[in-house]
């Protein structure tokens, strides 16, 4: 409450205002993030239920505690191996648009060459066209190429998917990068490959930390292509493998919701370890 | 001596021989895998094609059966419908955003909590929809115990209210894209204008409407054009999961159409014809955001 007149007089009644809005506003935002957490608690009391338990009470507490539907998802339903499959195309997938994305985002953005411009158009350009209209000439590509029911095809397609925005995130990342920096490095005597390595992808740690994030949830959770390129059991990711498992499991809710909820506890704990940064790492790659 | 000599004399030739080195293994994958497949559905269009034997040349025959396909006009009203998610996208994440922003009560809970829909797979939640707007499922019973069971309702059983269904998964599957997006907006701000525009005795409504919405234009600007395609491009996987089209053709949509016409009945150029059709109405809508909010001027990133 200091001295500064005009602001007092108008201050109080802003408060009263917003007071009366105030706790009917957080309810309905608290509301929301329960909403937010119902699939979680909802996953986990079915999936701690027994089948008659399920049948009696779907909402409330589950009165059972059998550990029965994640042995079925785990051992009957082939959830452990759907679970390998998504680990593999997951990590295989970042691996190679950590690669690809970084390496192109430095070429578009810090290296001088003839038709730099052209071809960085041309790569963000298909971000304009959404990858699932392109499903039939996708599909036969790959029984063209012998990739289907292979971890290649869905990495491969899921690189390509998403490169146009990590080039764009990259090389928009690299161009905030000041050119002294690479200029020092040079002049240390570094080669085009040091610079890159050792003082440009250092630097860029924000920006593959977004990438890293949004490339997980999509890939992990990626449907479609998944159900059109991996049909075989040995091949097949888990969220194919789930939606199946109602099929096969369909008077077995308990083991259903154990599957989803194996399927949902990586990337909700990817969510918890980058919770923290994600604002900023959205702030610094994405709205670059 | 001498590498140090080659060093001095072209670290321009370098990059010259680099650069698109580098750039390379991109511009590989997305021509392959992207751009020839673009490609192909531009010409399949044309033809006649049921992906044994050869594609037929047939002109702009698919365009003109296109025009009188009952069931496109039916698929793209419904995309028109779950566009209805677009200005609830754009405004209410917005509202969340300046109130985590401005420190409301419990707003590190809002915070962590928000971001959580965008994280379950959309399999994931359909399936949970499946079980929960069942004929028996959580919101019936749970109309049930409370006694309002003249709310009771075969959710998923009828059109509107399956579209209704689907239309509220979507908001709630991605409103927290859009407060994480607008929030690292705010971020970006300089504190200094919303404290000033406070000083100068602007209300929490006032600052938001002169300081955050003029500051964040890019960002609304990206949250229209996402959510604009999302609910014309990425609803397959709900329509697939939670009613499979049903009941009957009421919840098709464009691309659930493409992936019959293509899987179901082998007619691959036609289902090329309407790839190239919702790409268009996609792309016409992107300029016609971006012209509508820069006033014409393009070119802002």
């Amino acid at each position: 409450m200091s001295a500064a007149s005009i602001p007092e007089a108008i201050q109080p009644a802003r408060i009263r205002a917003g007071s009366i809005l105030r706790w009917p506003v957080v309810a309905g935002m608290t509301l929301i993030a329960l909403s937010a957490l119902f699939p979680l608690y909802f996953m986990t009391a079915g999936a701690f239920r027994t089948k008659l338990d399920w049948e009696r009470s779907l909402v409330g507490w589950p009165t059972t505690t059998s550990m029965q539907a994640f042995h079925d998802a785990w051992v009957s339903g082939h959830i452990s191996l759907y679970f390998r499959n998504s680990a593999v195309v997951t990590s295989g997938t970042i691996a190679l648009t950590l690669i690809t994305a970084t390496l192109g985002g430095y070429a578009f953005s810090k290296l001088n060459w003839r038709g730099k411009s052209a071809c960085y158009f041309f790569v963000l350009a298909w971000m304009a066209v959404p990858p699932l209209v392109l499903m039939v000439p996708i599909y036969v590509e790959m029984v063209q190429l012998h990739l289907m029911n292979t971890y290649w095809s869905v990495i491969l397609l899921y690189t390509a998917i998403n490169l146009p925005f990590n080039c764009y995130l990259m090389a928009a990342f690299f161009r905030s990068v000041p050119d002294e920096l690479i200029e020092a490095a040079r002049m240390d005597g570094a080669s085009i490959h040091a610079t890159f390595l050792r003082v440009m992808v250092p630097i860029a740690k924000p920006a593959i930390a977004t990438l890293c994030i949004f490339n997980i949830l999509y890939v992990w959770n990626e449907f479609l292509f998944a159900l059109l390129l991996l049909s075989s059991d040995n091949v097949k990711t888990l969220t194919v493998g789930v939606l199946q498992m109602q099929g096969r499991f369909f008077y077995n809710y308990p083991a259903l919701m154990a599957g989803l909820l194996i399927a949902s506890l990586p990337v909700v704990g990817v969510y918890l370890v980058f919770q923290k940064y994600l604002i900023r790492a959205v702030a610094a790659g994405a709205l670059k | 001596m001498s590498l140090d000599i080659g060093f001095n004399r072209g670290p321009h030739n370098r990059e010259r021989l680099w650069g698109p080195l580098y750039a390379l293994p991109a511009i590989a994958l997305v021509v392959v895998f992207i751009g020839y497949p673009f490609g192909s559905i531009i010409y399949h269009s044309f033809t006649h094609w049921n992906g044994l034997e050869p594609a037929r040349w047939i002109g702009v025959k698919n365009y003109r059966d296109l025009l009188h396909d009952s069931l496109f006009r039916l698929a793209l009203r419904n995309n028109l419908l779950f566009a209805i998610s677009v200005p609830v996208q754009v405004v209410v994440p917005l509202l969340m955003a300046y109130l985590i922003h401005e420190r409301i009560p419990g707003w590190r809970l809002f915070r962590a909590t928000y971001f959580l829909p965008a994280v379950y797979s959309t399999v994931v939640i359909g399936l949970l929809a499946q079980v929960i707007f069942a004929s028996h499922g959580a919101v019936n019973i749970a109309f049930g115990k409370t006694g309002l069971t003249g709310l009771e309702h075969d959710w998923l059983g009828s059109g509107p209210t399956a579209i209704g269904v689907i239309l509220l998964l979507l908001i709630w599957a991605n409103f927290g894209y859009n407060v994480v997006l607008y929030l690292a907006g705010m971020s970006t701000m300089d504190p200094q204008l919303p404290e000033a525009a406070r000083v100068d005795g602007a209300g929490r409504l006032a600052v938001l409407r002169h300081v955050y919405i003029p500051g964040l234009r890019r960002v609304i600007e990206l949250v229209l054009v996402t959510n604009t395609i999302t609910a014309f491009a990425y609803m397959l996987t709900y329509i697939f999961v939670v009613t499979n089209g049903g009941p009957g053709f009421d919840t098709y949509d464009t691309e659930f159409l493409i992936y019959n016409e293509a899987f179901s009945y082998q007619a691959l150029g036609y289902a090329s014809a309407i790839g190239v059709v919702l790409t268009l109405i996609i792309l016409l809508f992107g300029v016609f955001q971006i012209r509508m909010l820069t006033g014409g001027k393009t070119g802002s990133a």
